[in-house]
């Protein structure tokens, strides 16, 4: 028969308690770390040939990247047929709870506005900016692939086939890679064949992570530029974020077709 | 009558057969039940990809505190199943503690979900922490089944304030009881929106699974144990009540007939919930230990008058239908480690000593029993006792206060004089709280250790 001390077990659970879910919480990345997974998972499946031709736009579905939101991912899939839009949808969109609702209703006005605009340029729905946020970054995507692959002009080469020998200068943005600090995702200018701008979408935040990304990020810019390729030396102090960078970079590369 | 009573060497050898000790299940069931818990915790993790902001932390633990919520309130009401392994193996008392202690806690995590999930939804519809109720009655009012869960919750809220100490005791407990049976229909209740609303459900269809799982079967062990059980007892055995005899002033024997009792599998130590199907009694069901044991055609309670239920035990007319749950409790023989135990009973708390006294196999002189009552005349059922005593060679000792009112000296020092090879003994003590807790002192400091002390006690 032990004594039992009531106070004390209740300010012991509760201390047990709280801290546990704090530690969960801290544990937790402050970005998806799936994302990186489900971003090269998609590509495949999502990037369909369109059926070639020379359009700005190719036929057919594009998907683009998963954009994330806090309420979980938002990926948009887009039927073009004769350079223009005819269809958007969301593959993805944040479930559960409250999301279910603001979903339901958000994400169909979004796919109009989406048809309407042939554009990412599209409002906000009021109640709905997260999921709005990151279906207008993931439409972007989505339309960055179809004039990639349009501007190809090869049947086949679609999505991921697109070459650099293009005549205008274009962008491509790497899958993010997960670092212990944050996602590193890099966006490279792609002019003649030649990387001519590269940038960090992404990179680690918060706490030391923001000197060591300001400090790092810009001379990893010059040396992508420089290189022309993701043989990049890492900044010494930012092994990770120079780590990320490099597979980023290697991944906008594949991409661009370099 | 005490003759019949003494159900002698049958009864024994049962008993006998079943010395070897059992270890109480305790700790692989808490193991488990945190196993779980892990597994939930590991459901959120992997259905949460990240978190953005203060808000999403905010969200996220109302969502963590909601799902453990979910969890523990499954296993509160599995507590009060009457599965036998928890109520023969663990214990009966210590099963309804954790019951009350894990029901306090899981009480706790909702009103944390509620509040924090609310709050982070103001927050996300940007709104502030001001505007909770707001935000709460527009969730309630548009999500599904959460009106279900609203007033689930409500409700639960009820039982839980009226289980609070000083509430509870200033209830009777008959309508106390009824009230907290409504905690069946408060999880029925909130069962449902964790399904429709919760991210973890709706991301992942396997937790979905899972938890209909946890649910089911607690719904059919419940149904089994605390309603299919009880029919099928008392359709076979169709108790009644055969004579009421008053042992004592205050203490009172009921008998109780049946058809093939000792096919019930009930053992010296052990108790019944018993409802004695006559007016004004009907609707209560009360736990009294045997304090015999069991007979092929008959069981015997003792019960002190104390309360409003076991007053009217003494009008009792022979023939009134009995309505049994059980057996249930783990103080009996399988407990004993050693070949040597002493029984100590404080008052009323003899009626499982007595049953233990008569069945405990043991040679001559490894059987001691120490009663206390505060006079030579409350030594209720002392002659039976005296009787086996001499049967079988056992001591029989007794401690009651002085004429002059002084209380009987039991400490270590005193046990240890009376019984000097005291710390190789296996003890059975059953008695009012305070008598308990100042024997279990006194017997740790004779040097009997914890786990040989075996104690039942119905204290929250």
């Amino acid at each position: 028969m032990r004594k039992s001390h009531p106070v004390r077990r209740a300010v012991l659970a509760t201390a047990a308690t709280v801290s546990g879910i704090v530690l969960l919480l801290s544990l937790k990345p402050a970005s998806d770390p799936g994302s990186a997974a489900a971003g090269g998972a998609v590509p495949p499946a999502a990037a369909q040939s369109p059926q070639g031709g020379a359009q700005p736009i190719g036929n057919g579905t594009v998907t683009g990247d998963a954009a994330q939101t806090q309420y979980g991912a938002v990926q948009v899939r887009l039927t073009v047929s004769g350079g223009k839009i005819t269809e958007a949808e969301a593959v993805r969109a944040p479930r559960g709870g409250q999301s279910d609702r603001i979903t339901s209703d958000a994400v169909p006005r979004l796919n109009q506005a989406a048809v309407a605009a042939q554009s990412a340029e599209i409002d906000a729905v009021s109640g709905a900016t997260y999921t709005s946020a990151g279906y207008k970054e993931s439409l972007q995507s989505a339309l960055d692939k179809a004039r990639a692959a349009g501007s190809a002009g090869a049947p086949g080469a679609a999505g991921s086939g697109q070459g650099p020998g293009s005549a205008r200068a274009r962008t491509v943005t790497g899958d993010a890679a997960q670092t212990q600090y944050g996602p590193v995702q890099v966006r490279i200018t792609v002019d003649g064949g030649k990387i001519t701008e590269a940038e960090a979408v992404r990179a680690p935040r918060g706490g030391q992570s923001d000197r060591i990304t300001s400090d790092a990020v810009p001379r990893l810019n010059q040396a992508a530029v420089a290189a022309q390729s993701a043989e990049i030396d890492a900044v010494s102090g930012a092994t990770y974020t120079s780590a990320g960078y490099r597979q980023s970079l290697q991944s906008a590369l594949d991409r661009a077709g370099g | 009558m005490t003759t019949t009573l003494a159900g002698g060497r049958a009864a024994r050898r049962q008993t006998m057969r079943r010395i070897r000790p059992r270890r109480s299940p305790a700790v692989p069931l808490l193991l488990a039940v945190g196993a779980g818990a892990a597994a939930v915790l590991w459901l959120w993790w992997t259905s949460t990809p990240s978190i953005a902001d203060t808000t999403g932390r905010i969200v996220a633990a109302g969502r963590i505190t909601g799902l453990l919520a979910g969890y523990l309130m499954a296993l509160v009401v599995l507590q009060m199943a009457r599965v036998p392994a928890l109520e023969r193996r663990v214990g009966s008392d210590r099963v309804a503690r954790w019951h009350a202690t894990s029901g306090r806690y899981t009480v706790c995590l909702v009103v944390a979900h509620v509040f924090l999930i609310m709050w982070g939804y103001a927050l996300q519809a940007g709104k502030s922490l001001g505007d909770i109720v707001q935000q709460t009655v527009a969730s309630v009012t548009t999500l599904p089944d959460m009106g279900k869960a609203a007033v689930g919750t409500g409700l639960l809220f009820v039982i839980a304030l009226l289980s609070v100490g000083p509430v509870r005791r200033r209830l009777p407990y008959d309508g106390w009881y009824h009230v907290h049976l409504l905690t069946y229909a408060a999880v029925y209740l909130t069962f449902w929106h964790q399904i429709t609303t919760g991210n973890e459900f709706a991301v992942e269809p396997s937790a979905k699974t899972f938890w209909y799982g946890l649910y089911g079967t607690v719904t059919a062990l419940v149904l089994w144990y605390r309603v299919i059980t009880p029919i099928r007892l008392n359709l076979r055995h169709r108790m009644r009540v055969e004579a009421v005899i008053e042992e004592t002033p205050g203490i009172v024997s009921v008998l109780i007939g049946g058809r093939r009792l000792h096919r019930m599998g009930a053992e010296a130590g052990q108790f019944f919930r018993w409802r004695f199907l006559a007016p004004g009694m009907r609707f209560s069901s009360h736990p009294y230990s045997l304090s015999a044991a069991p007979r092929p055609d008959m069981l015997r309670i003792t019960v002190k008058a104390i309360g409003d239920h076991s007053s009217r035990l003494r009008e009792l007319e022979p023939g009134t239908r009995v309505w049994a749950e059980g057996p249930y409790g783990a103080l009996t023989a399988q407990r004993r480690s050693r070949g040597k135990v002493l029984l100590v009973a404080g008052g009323v708390g003899i009626t499982p000593m007595r049953a233990l006294f008569e069945t405990l196999p043991g040679a001559s002189g490894d059987i001691t029993l120490l009663y206390r009552a505060n006079s030579t005349q409350d030594l209720a059922l002392w002659d039976e006792l005296a009787k086996i005593a001499d049967e079988r060679g056992a001591r029989l000792m007794y401690a009651v206060n002085s004429p002059d009112g002084e209380r009987p000296d039991i400490s270590a020092d005193s046990l240890r004089r009376k019984i000097p090879d005291i710390d190789h003994h296996d003890v059975f003590l059953c008695g009012p709280p305070g008598f308990a807790q100042s024997v279990y002192d006194a017997l740790r400091g004779a040097g009997v250790p914890a786990r040989r002390i075996h104690h039942e006690s119905f204290e929250m």
